[in-house]
């Protein structure tokens, strides 16, 4: 679960958005790599940002910190950040601690941007 | 070529006392019988170079007379003081080498010494943060359990039984997000401010919500810290129950496991995590455990999901594993639950607690003493 591999590429979609692609285990080891990469993309209001999480294959409670922290800081500049693809076993997961009722999800990074754009 | 035991102990001969001294030096740079080192090796080339000698063994020297730097040739000759000046510089060099290791090896020894005690003391610390022993408490029987996933790291698991001032009981179970030393102050604050809490108003949405603000007081800003756990509390009816409430934030259901072997989960569906969100949610239910009746509460990487054998199929194998045998007490609950604990081995990556409760089907003797 420590073996590193957690690998994340931020690509600007074409209508405006700017998509993260998580892939692999966010835990306590790998989170300081997406911290990086959500500290690099300037935030203002209206800015749209998908992180795509259906290549995540396990994460622990650190990672739940630090997607709770992206959120909150999209929410405090007003910018609208969609978390999109969750396994069933993610979502189980979300239900648990109950962030199904904070986060904003979609099945897939598509619908996510045509939700922004709707 | 290497620096060898055979070049620098001669072993068979009797030992002098500067021999003695001399082979303590050896050891103290810690350069017998290592691995090939390919500093040397280019120490070696070097002076075959200069002095332009088919081979040059190099068996170290300084001050201590750890060695000496010998050049070989194949056939008698003289060399310069120039040549000599540079075979000195090239022992001086080995001797630099050799101190940088040594200093290398003493720093990779002491932290290593120094993480070794830290995980120490953060194992004792979290060893005290769960209840040394459980109390009795009457007409209930109550079992504990906690399987450490890794010998190395601290996981944050905490679980408590204790009595109100109005003669119910309380008891939590949970875990606190992190591992080490920190999760275990962060279990700590936690544990303290749940039981204080429930001494000044048991009701368990209000305790967890007292746990909220306590956690973000502590941890403002951009490291916040957060935990999941179930709060219950427990009063004994007339006809040998239980009534419970139970409160939850971020935490799987508790099982009830009834005396027809029913596993009936209790889920806090809604709650959320403690110490992390701006208003937290939690929620809370109620039911009666009867005599023949247990209640089952545990953490087991709850906060993790992993494909393709995660937690969720964990949660359903545990609930399959009740569904199939048939438990007595508290005690047999939570040694079935190790037991399946245990043949899952290498599969549970995070620590579990376990606290159990049930109530007996024929009620023990009445001068049970409380703690």
């Amino acid at each position: 679960m420590s073996n590193q591999t957690l690998t994340v590429t931020t690509s600007p979609h074409p209508v405006g958005a700017y998509v993260l692609t998580v892939t692999g285990e966010l835990d306590h080891h790998t989170s300081p790599r997406l911290r990086e990469a959500l500290d690099e993309i300037a935030l203002a209001t209206g800015t749209g940002l998908v992180i795509d999480v259906s290549g995540l294959t396990y994460c622990d409670s650190t990672g739940i910190t630090l997607l709770v922290t992206a959120y909150q800081r999209a929410q405090a500049t007003g910018a609208l950040l969609t978390l999109a693809g969750s396994s069933p076993d993610l979502l189980h997961l979300f239900r648990i601690v109950g962030l199904d009722q904070i986060f904003t999800l979609q099945p897939t990074t598509e619908q996510a941007i045509a939700a922004l754009h709707s | 070529m290497t620096v060898t035991g055979s070049a620098l102990r001669p072993s068979p001969a009797p030992r002098s006392a500067d021999e003695e001294r001399r082979l303590a030096a050896v050891d103290r740079y810690q350069i017998l019988d290592t691995p090939p080192d390919g500093t040397f090796d280019k120490g070696a080339a070097l002076a075959a170079r200069i002095f332009r000698t088919p081979a040059a063994a190099i068996t170290t020297a300084d001050g201590y007379h750890l060695g000496t730097v010998n050049v070989l040739d194949t056939h008698p000759r003289q060399v310069t003081a120039e040549q000599l000046a540079a075979l000195q510089n090239l022992a001086a060099l080995v001797m630099d080498q050799l101190e940088m290791r040594l200093s290398a090896i003493r720093t990779v020894t002491s932290e290593r010494q120094m993480r070794t005690a830290a995980e120490r003391l953060a194992r004792t610390l979290q060893r005290t943060l769960l209840p040394p022993a459980l109390p009795q408490v009457p007409g209930l029987r109550a079992a504990a359990a906690y399987h450490a996933a890794s010998a190395d790291e601290v996981g944050g698991d905490f679980y408590d039984l204790f009595p109100l001032d109005d003669g119910r009981w309380a008891f939590f179970l949970g875990d606190v997000c992190g591992r080490g030393a920190e999760a275990a102050a962060l279990t700590s604050l936690t544990r303290y401010t749940l039981r204080a809490a429930a001494i000044y108003g048991p009701d368990p949405c209000a305790v967890l919500a007292n746990l909220d603000t306590v956690l973000k007081g502590e941890y403002p800003g951009t490291d916040p810290r957060h935990c999941t756990a179930v709060f219950g509390v427990l009063g004994r009816t007339e006809d040998s129950s239980f009534t419970l409430t139970l409160a939850g934030g971020g935490h799987p259901p508790a099982s009830a496991v009834r005396a027809d072997g029913t596993i009936q989960p209790l889920p806090v569906t809604g709650g959320q995590l403690i110490g992390l969100l701006p208003e937290p949610r939690f929620t809370q239910t109620s039911t009666h455990l009867a005599p023949g009746d247990a209640l089952l509460l545990y953490t087991d990487g709850l906060t993790e999901a992993r494909t393709p054998s995660g937690p969720m199929r964990q949660e359903e194998g545990l609930a399959a594993h009740l569904a199939a045998g048939t438990w007595d007490d508290a005690d047999d609950l939570v040694a079935g639950i190790r037991r399946l604990l245990d043949h899952l081995g290498t599969g549970v990556n995070d620590d579990t607690a376990l606290l159990a409760l049930s109530v007996p089907i024929h009620p023990p003797a009445p001068a049970q003493e409380t703690r």
